[in-house]
């Protein structure tokens, strides 16, 4: 089950919840990707503290949308996995998305990158 | 304290939960921690998409059989399909190797099955199927928890 939300910044924070396989991946792919064709995407939090469970179809999920933001350069943050869920980003080597905060600390983070720009 | 258990399936992607739903139960006499228990279920949930995706191309008919043993602290677990088989094992076994890319399949079962597990093999025929098993020790139990 995901939650999706897209701020006046363009953050799309994707909350995920229940356990997330090659199954549920399916069923969230299309909605994600949909925002993000959208055009107003710059960043992508994936917020997986509420996610009990991720296998190998979470890389997959998370992979392909970073393919479908990098026409628009955007970022991804992958928030709070657990130390399992951090082990499998690791071996695909996402483990410099990893952040542990909160939503809103994140954002904050973003910001200031935008701001930069 | 030992234990056996068979379960048979047919091949749709929601019985990945299932799977992974009946083997933490056969798992929980152990008193495994969440860091173990997360990590058996990825395993168990790898090597169930493997046969429902590519063993049998998700055609809700045919069955996958899981077999299992509790030996004290070793679990002992096997995947069976008879469907399409494995043509290389080895390159099947690469990291980020997928022969379903379109699918985002990304290609890190394996790696993660062998990192999360004690022992690990694939015996594959093109043709005839797949068994995929593993072994996983779990840490002992505390005397406390013992006499609950």
């Amino acid at each position: 089950m995901a939650n999706i939300e897209l701020t006046d910044e363009g953050v799309l924070v994707v909350t995920l919840y229940g356990e997330l396989d090659n199954h549920e991946a399916n069923g969230i792919r299309g909605e994600v990707s949909s925002a993000i064709y959208a055009g107003k995407v710059q960043t992508i939090i994936w917020n997986l503290e509420k996610l009990g469970f991720m296998d190998s179809a979470g890389i997959g999920l998370i992979l392909g949308r970073m393919r479908d933001l990098s026409p628009f350069n955007g970022e991804t943050i992958i928030l709070n996995p657990s130390s399992t869920m951090e082990k499998i980003f690791s071996f695909s080597g996402l483990e410099e998305n990893i952040r542990h905060s909160t939503v809103a600390e994140a954002m904050r983070e973003i910001g200031g990158v935008l701001n930069e720009k | 304290m030992k234990n056996e258990m068979t379960l048979s399936f047919v091949a749709i992607e929601e019985n990945e939960a299932l799977a992974r739903m009946a083997m933490t139960c056969f798992i929980t006499p152990l008193d495994p921690t969440i860091e173990e228990i997360s990590e058996f279920k990825t395993i168990v949930s790898e090597a169930v998409t493997n046969a429902i995706i590519h063993g049998y191309e998700c055609d809700g008919e045919s069955l996958i059989t899981l077999r299992a043993t509790l030996n004290d602290e070793l679990v002992t677990m096997t995947v069976e399909d008879q469907g399409a088989g494995i043509e290389n094992i080895e390159q099947a076994m690469e990291p980020m190797y997928t022969t379903r890319p379109h699918m985002e399949r990304s290609g890190m079962g394996f790696t993660i099955m062998e990192s999360f597990s004690d022992h690990l093999s694939v015996q594959s025929t093109v043709g005839s199927g797949t068994i995929v098993t593993f072994e996983k020790r779990f840490a002992p139990m505390m005397e406390t928890s013992r006499v609950r």
